[in-house]
């Protein structure tokens, strides 16, 4: 926006109230609220115009950062202080809901370094409409979710003698986890057909038990079938082992609802089931998630996910501005960014920097080698070759000397003296 | 297909125009590559984004109302 005529915009806006709105260090945007405002209440006094432009300007004074601070400098320490305590007191698993999530400093560790996958995904899933209230639903959404392996559903023998593996499946549990299907003989020849695509091999199928065996008899293609027939997923995502149901109190609604822990991450399989609420559920695979929602959703879960971890160690009062900066930088390209040789601090300009942070021979020789140059603008080379570094007073030049009068503004500070 | 845009973590994308641009270049007096970048690829992205358009990005700030932020479309 360029420089117009407020008055002419505003209806309650006159020439009094625009010089001394537009006397202020406020930026056009911030300006340009404050007429909104007048403009809604219909109108002010001078007087007031004067307190509301005031009161504005000082808080913005007061909310914005110093120019020259430091702000990566003090976020690196703010966080890096609690971090050390974290080292104290753990280094082993916590349960949420009976499900065992990397917790304290290895997460923290785990979330900066970008890694992929985390050592224990996992996923939050909540659940739409009358999935979330009626335990039966829930448990559909459960068994499309979890994978279903055959020592779930029934009991497996091998009969070496007759070179056969039988199989005999559970009713129960097959209309348990099927509730689509009232027959489980269905059911049964289902598995049957999963079991011989899985395996490449043919089955015999007499009610719900079902039997197999090597093409030519072989004791140890025998075991080999078994061992290969246990990972054979027959329902639900392969990477989700288990899923806890709970019930817990809705937030929004004042209602409880069920909610599923997941341990595992699918993230994108998971959103496509029918049941799952697509607007709630996320997953601590930060990876997952930008590839599901996006860089802005990854940045969102990238400080819920830190923050959490803080807070679940009694570390809260880390400024949330802090982790923002960091979630900033990390997201900054478009793509998840880790902080470490391999991400941020290794796609410095400086060479020094870049040094002084990891596998220094490396990069002094690789730099050697292309001719690179340091212009010396960051901390760390500065501090390397003793200058003073460009942040905060070190970067401003003090001269002594006297002012010129003429030139000087009526309302200028007192003229230094030279003495 | 799940709508991206529907999450509570997906922020709301919006499309600038070319003067739109213009104003928020000025505003913040950086040039269009300072902007931080959103890939053509990501989901949250309205439909009609192409290559060097900004977008608009209105997020539930943790620290006041509402923050907005943009962000430069790239391959």
């Amino acid at each position: 926006m360029t420089e117009h005529d407020a008055t002419a915009d505003y209806e309650f806006v006159d020439d009094a109230i625009v010089d001394v709105v537009e006397s202020k260090e406020l930026s056009r945007r911030l300006k340009d609220r404050i007429y909104q405002t007048i403009e809604e209440r219909e109108g002010v006094s001078f007087e007031q115009a004067g307190e509301i432009a005031q009161a504005v300007e000082a808080r913005y004074l007061d909310t914005r950062v110093d120019p020259l601070d430091p702000v990566g400098t003090v976020s690196a320490q703010s966080i890096g202080e609690p971090g050390t305590q974290m080292t104290m007191n753990t280094f082993h698993y916590a349960g949420v809901a009976e499900i065992d999530v990397t917790q304290g400093l290895p997460r923290l560790i785990e979330l900066v370094d970008a890694r992929k996958p985390p050592d224990t995904p996992m996923m939050t899933v909540y659940l739409e409409d009358e999935y979330a209230n009626n335990r039966e639903l829930a448990h559909q959404v459960v068994w499309n979710i979890e994978s279903t392996k055959i020592l779930a559903l029934g009991d497996i023998s091998t009969n070496v003698a007759d070179m056969v593996v039988q199989i005999n499946l559970n009713d129960e549990t097959l209309l348990e986890r099927w509730p689509t299907y009232d027959d489980e003989g269905v059911v049964a020849s289902e598995i049957a057909e999963t079991i011989e695509d899985a395996l490449g091999i043919k089955t015999r199928r007499e009610g719900t038990l079902i039997e197999f065996g090597p093409e030519s008899p072989s004791y140890r293609r025998l075991l080999q079938l078994v061992e290969e027939l246990r990972d054979i997923v027959f329902k639900g995502i392969e990477e989700v082992s288990r899923v806890v149901i709970r019930k817990e109190n809705n937030e929004d609604t004042d209602e409880e609802e069920f909610v599923l822990y997941t341990e595992g991450s699918a993230f994108g399989d998971a959103l496509a089931i029918e049941g799952v609420d697509a607007s709630r559920s996320t997953s601590n695979n930060i990876h997952e998630v930008h590839k599901q929602l996006g860089i802005e959703a990854a940045r969102e879960a990238i400080i819920d996910e830190t923050m959490n971890t803080l807070r679940e160690q009694g570390l809260d009062d880390v400024n949330i501005r802090h982790l923002m900066l960091v979630a900033d930088i990390m997201t900054n390209d478009g793509t998840i960014e880790s902080i470490g040789r391999h991400g941020i601090s290794g796609s410095k300009d400086s060479v020094l920097a870049r040094a002084a942070f990891e596998v220094t021979v490396n990069h002094l020789l690789d730099a050697a080698i292309h001719g690179e140059e340091d212009d010396l603008d960051g901390v760390i080379e500065n501090v390397i070759v003793g200058k003073p570094i460009a942040i905060g007073t070190g970067d401003v030049d003090l001269r002594m000397g006297s002012l010129d009068v003429e030139d000087a503004d009526a309302n200028a500070a007192p003229e230094p003296s030279d003495d | 297909m799940v709508d991206v845009s529907q999450h509570k973590l997906v922020p709301e994308h919006t499309k600038l125009d070319d003067e739109a641009v213009e104003d928020v270049l000025q505003e913040y007096n950086v040039e269009k590559t300072n902007l931080p970048k959103i890939k053509l690829k990501d989901p949250a992205l309205p439909e009609d984004a192409e290559p060097g358009d900004v977008i608009k990005i209105v997020r539930n700030s943790r620290t006041t109302d509402k923050a907005v932020v943009y962000r430069l479309v790239i391959e």
